[in-house]
């Protein structure tokens, strides 16, 4: 499925968090959105999925979801938000509870995405057992089990260590490459977004505004962090972010 | 530069402990200690009756067969009283969580009502339930109703909105998410709830049995009390303090049982 | 009423720290000597406030000193505790428990239950009035409201089916702890009848809301209410205790004298009257309180004398009815030798 965003601006109350966006996703593209802390790019994202009504302009969502998809806008939190009183296959059987389904049904489709995530050994453990990296895979086991057509993923990988960022990087590329749904991958690092992103756009700071796109050619399942093609690119997207995120970062917080 | 020495340990403390024996080695060595001191005339019948005394008190209770009486009758009450007051409590207390409506009207009646004390409304409870049950059983109910109401709704405001937004995100109906993510998110705070509400109930089992109450444990508390009967009066004190101990522990386990994600 | 056992004075007992008792026992002589009366804010006190505002106990040489009470339980608590000296109260089941211990001795008579005079009447609901509890001979089946078990309601209650025949078993007895619960329950007719004092039944007769049927002097004359003093003050200071009583005494002849023939002269009544009010309803305005100060003059025994047979007959009652142990009786708790005995057992 298709995303379109058509002069978005949200506001609130005094302040224009987000000025006039305008964007397109392709089916099966994954645009990455970078940008300088506080310039509204979980807004936007939380616009996208329909949780937040911007202040002026429209999301359109084109194309027919793929065949038994239950819910194609799929959020991935940042902070997982697993429910910590249900087990690890709980909380991915909790988004298909409500949908028509036997329940040897439910528990097949749970099985599938668990051992997809490499996550079937851990199907009975408490959130609070399982490390941060898992807790994250269990949120990806949790959205693929809807089927999602477009994934709406919210610094998925920011609350993890850097090695476990990178093991999950290759486990998300791996299932973009299985699965070629359509994403919109919100992030503040550089580095992954030139690994995950077709494209990247950058927003400026508040009130935030698209001040560059960049397309990388390089398919996913190739791309290398030692290629110095990629890592001219996140320096371009260095130089050309830098000094809006030191001015957002002197900024005083008027909230 | 030349002298070696450890570092000093700094750390530690701060960190209570529970040491099961010690419990109960209170309790013994204390009551011995006041069983003597009555045996030798330190402490005068009139002032505490020897705990030998309550026990025997106590006996009597058993041997005559009104301990059952007076137990069943007590219990009777505080399930009624304590269920309804609960589930009326809850309903409530999930209302103001949820629904600005039920918030602005119902808050500050609650806000109102809590603090008055019950007992002082006995004249217009014998009025309004009459001086049988009804009484007896709405003491306990506003009794635990209020604590209950504002646990619940506390508990209530105090689930992750991020959970909330995830079940909205994935299309969850609004009795799903009630179901499957407030009111668990909700179910600390209400079972501590509980755990004061019942304490409460059986505080005001004494004031609840004031009225016309033949048989039940707060009424023979104060019958002893009236005939200055102390031996019976530390044993019917003793009987509300294991009540309490065992609602306690009960509690104690509805939350192992309900709570096991926490660990 | 317990934190009241736990007072300093009673603490330095417990300590057995004799030595306040016997310091203070040796420093009498010339100094007015303190005493403190335990009162409850009731026209039925009103012979000690008599006394008081009319300086007799001061010409006994005593600094008495009012200690004011809710209920009369504490009163009775406080003198066995020793923080006060003297007090008037009914005997009840708690009553006779404390003087159990041997602390309380019941040193003189005070309001009794006598033909002629008002005092406790017995009232019924409107309701159980009109269903057919209009006298007491039909009081089987229905119930009476009381303060407490082992009250002096509950012995009238006693006494009254032991008059008429019946078990007391066949009254409903229902303790609802205040008076204001019982009058509340009467008046919506949750019960059928109660027990009070003269100034609360008449109104409520009066206005409607309940129905007198009859006065417990018919069927038990009795003594109500007795003056009592610490085990500890008969026996080390028999001295005060006589110089007190003396000082009551001149109270109760002034009371009798007025209150019990209000008629006769009704400047003194209305002079004693405003004497009460100074502690009795002082809240309410003279021309209101006076009414009532007036109507609860009950019946005081003259010479403060004390019907010994009937607190024999109290306590044998309290202890069939298993509220006190048995093992003593009526000698183990009053001293005769302060004021007449009489109806004394043979
Ligand atoms: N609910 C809200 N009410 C008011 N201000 C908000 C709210 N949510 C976000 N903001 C403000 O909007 C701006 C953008 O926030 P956000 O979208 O979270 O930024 P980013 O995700 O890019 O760091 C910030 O200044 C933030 O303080
Ligand atoms: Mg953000």
């Amino acid at each position: 499925m298709e995303l379109r965003l058509d002069g978005i601006t949200h506001r609130y109350g005094a302040v224009t968090v987000l000025d006039g966006i305008d964007l397109a996703v392709g089916s099966g593209q994954v645009v990455c959105l970078v940008g300088p802390s506080g310039c509204g790019k979980s807004t936007l994202l939380r616009i996208i999925g329909g949780l937040e009504m911007p202040t002026g302009g429209a999301v359109h969502l084109m194309g027919e979801p793929p065949e038994g998809c239950f819910n194609p806008l799929t959020y991935v939190f940042q902070d997982f938000a697993l429910l910590p009183w249900r087990t690890a296959a709980d909380n991915v059987s909790l988004v298909l509870e409500d949908h028509p389904l036997s329940a040897e049904a439910r528990s097949a489709v749970v099985a599938d995405v668990l051992a997809r995530t490499k996550l079937t050994d851990f199907a009975n453990a408490w959130p609070r057992q399982l490390s941060g990296g898992m807790k994250q895979r269990v949120a990806l086991a949790r959205a693929l089990a809807v089927r999602p057509a477009v994934m709406l993923m919210d610094e998925p990988l920011s609350a993890l260590d850097s090695q476990t960022r990178e093991l999950l990087m290759e486990d998300l590329i791996g299932l973009w490459e299985r699965e070629r749904f359509t994403a919109v991958y919100v992030t503040h690092n550089l580095l992954e977004a030139v690994r995950l992103g077709h494209r990247v756009v950058v927003l400026s700071r508040r009130p935030g505004r698209i001040s560059e796109q960049m397309t990388i050619d390089t398919p996913l399942a190739e791309r290398d962090m030692a290629d110095p093609i990629l890592l001219a690119k996140a320096e371009r997207l260095w130089v050309a972010m830098r000094d809006e995120a030191a001015a957002a970062d002197r900024e005083l917080l008027h909230v | 530069m030349s002298e070696v020495r450890p570092v000093p340990f700094r750390g530690g403390g701060f960190r209570p402990r529970s040491i099961g024996v010690v419990g109960p080695i209170v309790f013994v060595v204390l009551i011995s200690a006041w069983e003597a001191a009555s045996r030798l005339g330190l402490i005068t019948p009139l002032v505490l009756p020897a705990p030998s005394e309550a026990a025997a008190a106590f006996w009597e209770l058993l041997e005559t067969g009104r301990l059952w009486l007076h137990l069943s009758a007590s219990l009777q009450r505080l399930v009624v009283g304590w269920t309804l007051g609960t589930l009326v409590g809850v309903s409530a207390g999930f209302a103001i969580g949820l629904f600005s409506l039920a918030r602005a009207g119902l808050m500050p009646v609650v806000s109102a009502l809590f603090p008055i004390p019950k007992i002082a409304l006995l004249p217009l409870f014998i009025i309004w339930f009459g001086i049988g049950e009804g009484s007896k059983v709405a003491t306990l109910f506003f009794g635990t109703f209020f604590p209950t109401v504002i646990a619940t709704y506390a508990g209530v405001d105090g689930v992750d909105r991020t959970l909330i937004r995830m079940g909205q995100s994935f299309g969850l109906t609004w009795w799903s998410i009630v179901r499957k993510i407030v009111l668990p998110g909700a179910l600390p705070a209400i079972l501590s709830g509980f755990r004061i509400s019942a304490s409460i109930a059986i505080i005001l089992l004494v004031a609840a049995e004031m009225i016309g109450a033949e048989f039940g444990i707060g009424a023979y508390v104060l019958l002893a009390g009236n005939l200055m009967a102390t031996d019976q009066l530390i044993a019917g004190v003793a009987m509300l303090s294991v009540m309490g101990l065992t609602v306690g522990f009960l509690i104690s386990r509805a939350e192992r049982l309900l709570l096991r994600w926490r660990g | 009423m317990i934190d009241r056992l736990f007072s300093r004075r009673r603490v330095a007992h417990l300590l057995g720290a004799a030595l306040f008792a016997a310091a203070g026992a040796t420093a009498t002589a010339q100094a007015a000597e303190k005493v403190t009366i335990g009162a409850l804010r009731f026209t039925s006190s009103a012979p000690l406030f008599v006394a008081f505002e009319r300086g007799y106990f001061a010409d006994e040489g005593l600094d008495a000193e009012f200690s004011f009470f809710q209920a009369a339980q504490p009163v009775a608590v406080a003198i066995a505790s020793g923080d006060v000296d003297f007090g008037v109260t009914a005997l009840t089941g708690g009553f006779f428990n404390l003087a159990s211990k041997g602390a309380l001795k019941v040193i003189g008579g005070h309001f009794h239950e006598e033909k002629g005079y008002d005092g406790s009447a017995i009232l019924v609901s409107n309701k159980a009035y009109e269903a057919g509890f209009t006298s007491v001979d039909k009081f089987p089946g229905h119930s009476l409201g009381m303060t407490q078990v082992g009250s002096s309601f509950h012995y009238m209650a006693g006494r009254i089916a032991e008059a008429k025949g019946f078990p007391l078993s066949d009254i409903t007895l229902l303790p609802l702890q205040k008076v204001g619960a019982i009058i509340a329950a009467l008046k919506s007719g949750q019960v059928d009848s109660m027990i009070i004092v003269p100034h609360i039944a008449r109104p409520l007769d009066r206005g409607g809301a309940a129905k007198i049927i009859g006065w417990v002097y018919d069927y038990a004359p009795y003594q109500v209410t007795t003056l009592f003093t610490s085990t500890n003050n008969t026996e080390s200071k028999p001295e005060l205790v006589k110089r007190f009583v003396k000082a009551y005494q001149r109270g109760i002849a002034d009371y009798r004298a007025v209150m019990l023939n209000q008629a006769k002269d009704p400047a003194a009544t209305e002079e004693m009257t405003k004497l009460i009010h100074k502690y009795v309803y002082a809240d309410r305005p003279y021309e209101k309180a006076a009414p009532s100060i007036k109507a609860g003059a009950i019946y005081v025994n003259e010479n403060a004398r004390l019907d010994v047979g009937d607190v024999k007959a109290q306590l044998e009652w309290f202890q069939a009815q298993g509220f006190v142990p048995g093992g003593f009786d009526y000698r183990a708790i009053v001293d005769t030798s302060f004021v007449e005995a009489y109806n004394l057992p043979k």
